[in-house]
């Protein structure tokens, strides 16, 4: 598959329209909705030609799958982001009785991991699909034929039934008498590492392919986010992943806001901006932490260190949490800050953003560091882009997408800010684009502190009923989506959160292979994921 | 003394002969108690006779009979034929008891009666081979040998691969008889006798280019039978399509039959006096213990590693007998002497733990159904006895004491590092790489048995068939013999060494027992080799000493000569009783200081995961791999390529790694030459046109070469 | 080439002074609520059911707060009126619910504790806190507290998050691989009761579910310097601060 050239003159919504309409006439209906186009799917044999058109003729930004059981049948909703249109869904139904829906796999590689997520968790067979079964619900710990995502499925009866499966084992590619599985995890580095299980198929020093093995933390936040409050689910937005929890709970914020189409206050708009950017450099500043260590060169790893600890204090000074819990609500902020606030925080970005450079200026200088880091896990544009990989990775690859530039949100139009983007793909262009990123992170939050004007901090603003919402914001890792449907009662029917670090993941096997050994510890550091955002 | 050496060599062949001939009578289920009886019998004769002859001083020579216008059949036994029948006879020994249990596998699926046969045909050949002493019955004898390796190795001969690697080791085999059999009638055909005892003093008769022809086509033919590099290829082959009894005789006593060769041809009957024939001994047996070792090193089969090993083993012979004859040849004979003895030694440590590393290798084989290391794994928990000797085997091949194999290495090099005193820049130059080529051997050797005992006996098991018991008693018994003989001859060196110099007087001009043994504690002061005062010092210390240790100094000693007067000195039997000390000291410690703690076993930490697989653990090859990266650019012991079968570029279904060793001589000789006498063929096979004229014509056009060739010469 | 030792040494001793005096640098906590006496009943009441968690529970006039349960919302703080008083303090070190007494580990690891952690579905908060124990501002290795690879030589166990289903097995498994005698502490809210995840069929709903539990430091997340104050109470350096009875109060 080869990335077709961008088309001479850029797409617009008419445009789109006209040639969907000719290349697929009867198959599909349009419907103009905002934000974007809705493409229903009539005839399911033309879903994966309309996948293949919006993914690579039109170079859209595949968003995710969003699954859902309503009247007696699936809903599948898969979301394309278009440069100059916005959000285009396509949408297909089918009844419970179809055995299985045409997988997108082989035309949209970046589908793999939401359409085995649908199969573990809904039960839905994909036909075409190469390897389904053993996902998120580990084998070895639950039953084949569970589907909690189902509606009739109670997430709070624990004793059922459940018989361990002892003989599972994991399926192994390398066919060479010699290589064996070395197995890392799901406990390892003391438990300071985030609990994955990497088996690592090698031959001794080389390690010719490894595979991660997610959802040790599956908690199931769609499912219990199910029946509850608006304002309850906002709480577990924005707790389950800490490292993005602004983002997240703004991205949930948001699609509600969206939902009822209001203006939330410009205080409270440019104050997210704010929150928001300080918990990419914060976060940047943990990532590049991670990478140091990973090198183990411990001043370095102790400089990154000291910064991110003052900017989680200069968090909790300004803001009263150090991950920045509690802020954002429906219709704006949950609290105001005061001007000494704002001045101190300044202070701190000033000194965190001086510090980074410094940083950054050392580590350009230190040779057996890049050493380590140089062609180290490189992603192709190609890999990158036929994945859609997002955030950092993505942009060390050239994938230059940024929701806050492609489809803005709070006040991100009114300032001017780069999105940072390498060529190599490789370790050193990863950590390049977190140093640059954390430039304009703090550019950022300068800029929207002195736009910052006295107001009201939020509005008043009930949860609408029976309709459906859609957010996004920019997560440190990359695009995070949420969408939400909600009941006559105002409450949460489905919950659906896709994160970046979910994407990403599907793409970590890519830069990890046929590496040394000793390597491993980098590639892994220097994608930064985090698995709780991926494992939800 | 003659008779008492006569007798048992007839009993030899006797035996043998009983054996054959019951064979064809007995059930097939009786056939392996009948081998190890007969076969047991036997060679407990030819250690009777190797024994007498060791001990007595007189030499055994007997003319059997005449046969017309050829010549006399002698048969003769010196020390140095009966030194080789010693080990043959121990390895041969301890082989037959092993067969009693190990081939009642074969009961049903191949013919008993047929490998009995030729096993006994064999043993008869090595015995003769090793007592003749006329060209026409050695080279017949010779033949004997090779045929009937040739169909034991075959045995095994429905296993996908056996044909093509006894094919191989036959037609290798078959050119370096060739090659000998025209360098020994050519040297017959000067001197005018076919008896051996009549070549003795013709080196000097047949001339420079003579000598050179016969000691080169001599070294190459009996190379082929060492499996010395380049013509080694057959060896690795051979033995894993081989059964593990014929294993053992062929790396303990066929590969020696190699060294006999050289030993009696170009040092006994036409003895090599020049350097650079020894220079040639020396630098093809340090490149085939380097090359050996290292595929040895990254093999992953048990019995291909152990072949490879054995090629290492003889280089390292090579590469001593090489460097004597360089020390006789700038007149260092005390020096020769020690390098001879050290490669002796070697040859005997070789042929003891060899043998049994490969019955080893056969009870694993037996048990866990594979040879594989690389889905072995954990034995030593249902092969306790056959794991001890194992180790014991593995600690003695690697060089470490207080095993046999540390003795002759380390005189070895001991005695590569006396080349300082050679007058020849060059010359201590090819030293000096040879040397190092032998401290890389001897540290990679321990790698490689690491591996060899880790991966099979450690850890878990890989394979999904779990060996249910220990190997029986008539297979841990040989293997057990041949262990205890390894710890003997590595603790009490100083009576081995005396022993082989007495051996090898045919081939040593001076004593050398007495610059490497030196009688300190008792005996004389009074020393040739070694300053008045450093002996008087010595042996006062010795008078102390010697009050409370017993025995002849126990100690090996290497000094340097007058440029480099350091002495170094080590003691295998003083370091075994401190090694015991120790180690009873540690156990006391240890004991006292954990008396009272309980210890608790839990699972295996392995991250959380619910239980580790087997596929998880490490295997040979990862163990290996790098040494294989690290000497790819170099010798290129294996090569991969990887192919991927993808579903999407995200997904893999499979990737497939092959990996095939390639062995520079092959492909850099072997192969170009098979394609040339195919294209040759080829070329010739244009002359086959059916034509009767000129068929008729190419007759007389060959009988006109002949003649003119005739009246030229 | 940067001078790196060099440069690590010219930034002096960054270390926070606790336990030897008292920590007091903005930012360091997030504070904890408090009880609190309001001017009426209702007001308490009203306190307590704007709580989403229901660690507020009001007793008269007064308001009790279980931090055990609290998950730093906030929104006692700024969503109702009259707020709830907040405390900048972090001793929140307690006896876990289950415990009746506590008896602090021996001597010999008052200087030398190897602590295991094992991440049993946190949000990434309490496990980066706890990664921050080791930055040059904590640096916990001056007071003889060190992360250790493998449970084998750990003596305190610190869990975080609520124990998801997956992560249950391999938990179990850490907590046998460890050698008597050996510890549990459970860090975060989500350790202890299952925070705002509960109990559900994919988490247990606390480590207390799974594993004996010895001591508790509540907080969603517990800045580091409350998960050092626990370690210190292990060790038996430090007491508890908030009895059993006022935790819960």
């Amino acid at each position: 598959m080869t990335i077709a050239p961008p088309s001479h003159s850029p797409l617009d919504l008419e445009g789109l329209i006209t040639l969907l309409n000719e290349r697929f006439g009867t198959g599909i209906s349009l419907l103009k909705e905002a934000p974007g186009l809705v493409v229903r799917v009539l005839d399911q044999a033309v879903l994966r030609a309309v996948s293949r058109f919006l993914f690579w003729e039109a170079d859209g930004f595949f968003g995710g799958l969003i699954v859902e059981e309503r009247f007696g049948e699936w809903t599948l909703q898969y979301l394309f982001l278009l440069r100059h249109i916005g959000w285009v869904d396509v949408v297909v139904r089918s009844p419970f009785a179809q055995k299985a829906i045409p997988s997108i796999v082989a035309e949209v590689h970046a589908a793999d991991w939401y359409e085995r997520e649908a199969e573990d968790l809904f039960g839905i067979d994909f036909e075409g699909h190469p390897r389904l079964g053993d996902f998120i619900l580990h084998d070895e710990t639950w039953q084949e034929h569970i589907a909690p995502m189902r509606k009739e499925f109670d997430a709070a009866v624990r004793n059922f039934e459940r018989e361990p499966n002892q003989k599972w084992r994991p399926t192994l590619v390398v066919e060479d008498p010699g290589s064996f599985a070395m197995p890392v995890g799901p406990v390892y580095e003391g438990g300071l590492g985030e609990p994955i299980h990497f088996l690592l198929e090698t031959v001794g020093e080389d390690v010719i392919r490894e595979v991660p093995r997610l959802f040790y933390k599956y908690r199931a936040v769609e499912k219990i986010a199910e029946g509850k409050a608006v304002s309850d689910v906002l709480l577990l937005a924005e707790r389950f992943s800490a490292t993005s929890a602004f983002a997240h709970s703004l991205a949930f914020c948001q699609a509600i806001e969206n939902a009822v189409q209001v203006e939330i206050p410009a205080r409270a708009s440019r104050l997210r901006v704010v929150l928001a950017e300080l918990e990419r450099l914060r976060h940047h500043a943990g990532a590049i932490e991670g990478i140091c260590q990973s090198t183990a060169l411990s001043v370095s790893e102790a400089h990154a260190a000291i910064i991110e600890e003052q900017l989680l204090r200069a968090s909790a000074a300004f803001t009263g949490h150090r991950y920045l819990f509690g802020l954002n609500t429906l219709g704006g902020l949950q609290r105001d800050v005061e001007e000494s606030g704002c001045r101190d925080l300044l202070r701190a970005i000033d000194d965190a953003d001086s510090q980074l450079r410094i940083l950054e200026d050392r580590l350009h200088y230190t040779s057996s560091f890049l050493d380590r880091l140089e062609d180290v896990g490189a992603i192709s544009l190609e890999n990158a882009r036929d994945l859609d990989l997002v955030g950092p990775v993505g942009r060390a690859s050239g994938v230059a997408r940024d929701l806050r530039k492609a489809c803005p949100y709070a006040s991100y139009s009114e300032y001017s800010f780069d999105v940072p983007s390498e060529k190599e793909g490789d370790g050193y262009a990863r950590l390049r684009v977190l140093f640059a990123e954390a430039r304009e992170s703090a550019r950022l939050i300068q800029q929207a502190i002195a736009s910052l004007e006295p107001g009201e901090i939020s509005i008043p603003l009930d949860a609408p009923v029976s309709t459906v919402a859609f957010g996004w914001a920019e997560a440190p890792i990359g695009a995070a989506l949420h969408g939400l449907r909600l009941d006559s009662q105002g409450r949460i029917e489905r919950y659906r959160i896709l994160t970046p670090s979910f994407r990403n993941w599907l793409g970590f096997h890519l830069a990890a292979e046929d590496f040394a050994f000793q390597d491993f510890p980098i590639i892994l550091a220097t994608f930064g994921l985090s698995a709780t955002e991926c494992d939800r | 003394m003659t008779a008492g050496i006569g007798f048992p060599l007839f009993l030899v062949f006797a035996w043998c002969a009983i054996g054959v001939f019951f064979g064809f009578f007995v059930s097939e289920r009786r056939i392996p108690a009948l081998l190890a009886w007969t076969g047991s019998l036997a060679s407990g004769a030819a250690l009777w006779a190797a024994v007498a002859s060791l001990i007595g001083n007189g030499e055994f020579h007997r003319d059997l009979w005449t046969v017309r216008s050829i010549g006399t059949v002698t048969i003769s036994l010196d020390h140095i034929s009966a030194f080789f029948l010693l080990l043959a006879a121990l390895v041969v020994l301890a082989s037959s008891i092993f067969s009693a249990s190990y081939l009642r596998r074969y009961v049903g699926h191949y013919s008993l009666c047929a490998f009995n046969c030729w096993y006994q045909i064999l043993l008869a050949s090595i015995v003769w081979i090793l007592i003749e002493d006329d060209v026409l019955g050695f080279l017949v004898a010779w033949e004997l040998m090779s045929i009937s390796s040739y169909l034991l190795v075959n045995f095994e001969h429905r296993r996908e691969g056996t044909k093509q690697a006894g094919y191989l080791m036959l037609a290798t085999g078959e050119a370096g008889f060739l090659a000998v059999s025209v360098a020994l009638l050519f040297l017959a055909s000067r001197v005018g006798s076919l008896e051996f005892s009549g070549f003795r003093g013709s080196s000097v008769e047949i001339g420079r280019m003579a000598h050179w022809s016969v000691f080169l086509l001599t070294f190459f033919g009996f190379s082929v039978k060492a499996g010395l590099a380049p013509v080694n290829s057959w060896l690795p082959r051979a033995h894993p399509a081989a059964p593990a009894n014929v294993s053992a005789i062929l790396s303990g006593t066929i590969l020696n039959l190699g060294i006999y060769g050289i030993v009696r041809v170009n040092l006994n009957l036409v003895p090599v006096r020049t350097a650079a024939e020894g220079s040639i001994l020396l630098i093809i047996g340090a490149i085939s213990a380097l090359l050996g070792i290292l595929y040895a090193t990254t093999e992953s089969d048990l019995k291909a590693l152990l072949a490879h090993s054995s090629i290492e083993n003889i280089g390292i012979v090579t590469l001593g007998l090489g460097a004597g004859i360089i020390f006789t040849a700038y007149g260092r004979p005390v020096l020769a002497g020690m390098a001879f003895i050290a490669a002796f030694y070697h040859m005997m440590n070789h042929s003891l733990y060899k043998s049994l590393l490969f019955l080893g290798a056969g009870a694993i084989d037996e048990c866990a159904g594979t040879r594989d290391l690389d889905r072995l794994g954990g034995l030593i928990r249902v092969m306790p006895y056959t794991a001890s000797v194992f180790l014991v085997g593995a600690l003695a091949i690697s060089g470490l004491p207080p095993f046999n194999g540390f003795v002759s290495e380390w005189l070895t090099l001991q005695t590569l590092l006396r080349s300082a005193e050679l007058p020849s820049t060059v010359m201590r130059l090819v030293f000096v790489l040879c040397g190092a080529a032998l401290a890389l051997t001897a540290a990679l050797a321990v790698t490689c048995f690491v591996k060899a005992f880790a991966m099979g006996f450690l850890g878990t098991s890989r394979s999904k068939k779990r060996p249910a018991k220990d190997a029986s008693r008539a297979e841990v018994v040989p293997m057990a013999l041949l262990g205890a003989l390894c710890l003997l001859l590595g603790v009490l060196p100083t009576y081995v060494v005396p022993m082989l110099n007495r051996t090898l007087a045919l081939i040593i001009d001076r004593e050398a027992t007495a610059a490497l043994v030196p009688p300190f504690f008792s005996g004389s002061p009074a020393h040739g080799e070694l300053p008045a005062a450093f002996v008087a010092d010595f042996h006062n210390l010795g008078a102390q000493v010697g009050q409370f240790l017993p025995g002849r100094g126990l100690v090996l000693l290497h000094r340097g000569g007058t440029e480099n007067p350091v002495v170094f000195a080590m003691s295998p039997s003083y370091a075994c009783v401190a090694l015991g000390v120790f180690l009873v000291l540690i156990w006391i410690v240890v004991r006292r200081t954990t008396a009272r703690r309980t210890a608790v076993r839990r699972e295996l930490w392995a991250g959380g995961i619910p239980r580790l697989l087997p596929e998880m653990t490490y295997t040979a090859t990862g163990f290996s791999n790098p040494v294989r990266v690290v000497f790819q650019a170099i010798f290129r012991p294996g090569s991969m390529g990887d192919t991927r079968q993808t579903v999407a570029v995200h997904f893999r279904t499979a990737i497939h790694r092959q990996r095939r060793n390639i062995y520079p001589a092959d492909s850099l000789f072997f192969y170009p030459l098979g394609d040339a006498v195919i294209w040759l063929a080829r070329q010739f096979a244009g002359m086959h046109h059916g034509r009767l004229n000129a068929y008729v014509g190419y007759s007389l056009g060959f009988l006109l070469i002949v003649l003119i060739l005739f009246r030229v010469s | 080439m940067s001078f790196w030792f060099w440069n690590g040494l010219k930034r002096g001793i960054q270390s926070t002074r606790y336990p030897r005096l008292p920590e007091t640098t903005p930012g360091v906590t997030p504070g904890r609520p408090m009880a609190t006496t309001f001017a009426s009943a209702e007001e308490a009441a009203h306190a307590a059911s704007g709580c989403p968690v229901g660690a507020i529970t009001a007793a008269g006039r007064e308001a009790l707060i279980d931090l055990r349960t609290c998950i730093h919302c906030q929104r006692c703080r700024f969503g109702g009126s009259p707020p709830v008083e907040w405390v900048n303090d972090f001793e929140w070190t307690q006896l876990a619910r289950t415990q009746t007494s506590f008896e602090p580990l021996n001597r010999s690891f008052q200087r030398s504790l190897h602590i295991m952690v094992v991440d049993a579905g946190d949000c990434g908060a309490c496990l980066r806190e706890i990664k921050q124990l080791n930055n040059p501002l904590y640096n916990i290795h001056r007071l003889g507290l060190f992360f250790t690879p493998t449970p084998r030589t750990a003596d305190v166990l610190l869990v975080v998050g609520p124990v998801t289903e997956n992560m249950r097995g391999p938990l179990e498994k850490t907590y046998h691989a460890m050698p008597q005698p050996k510890k549990v502490v459970a860090v975060g809210t989500c350790a202890i009761t299952g925070g705002v995840f509960g109990r559900t069929f994919a988490s247990a709903g606390g480590a207390g579910m799974v594993l004996p539990v010895d001591l508790e430091v509540p907080g969603d997340p517990p800045p580091p310097l409350a998960i050092l104050h626990g370690l210190l109470v292990l060790t038996g350096r430090k007491s508890l601060q908030l009895s059993q009875t006022a935790a819960a109060s």
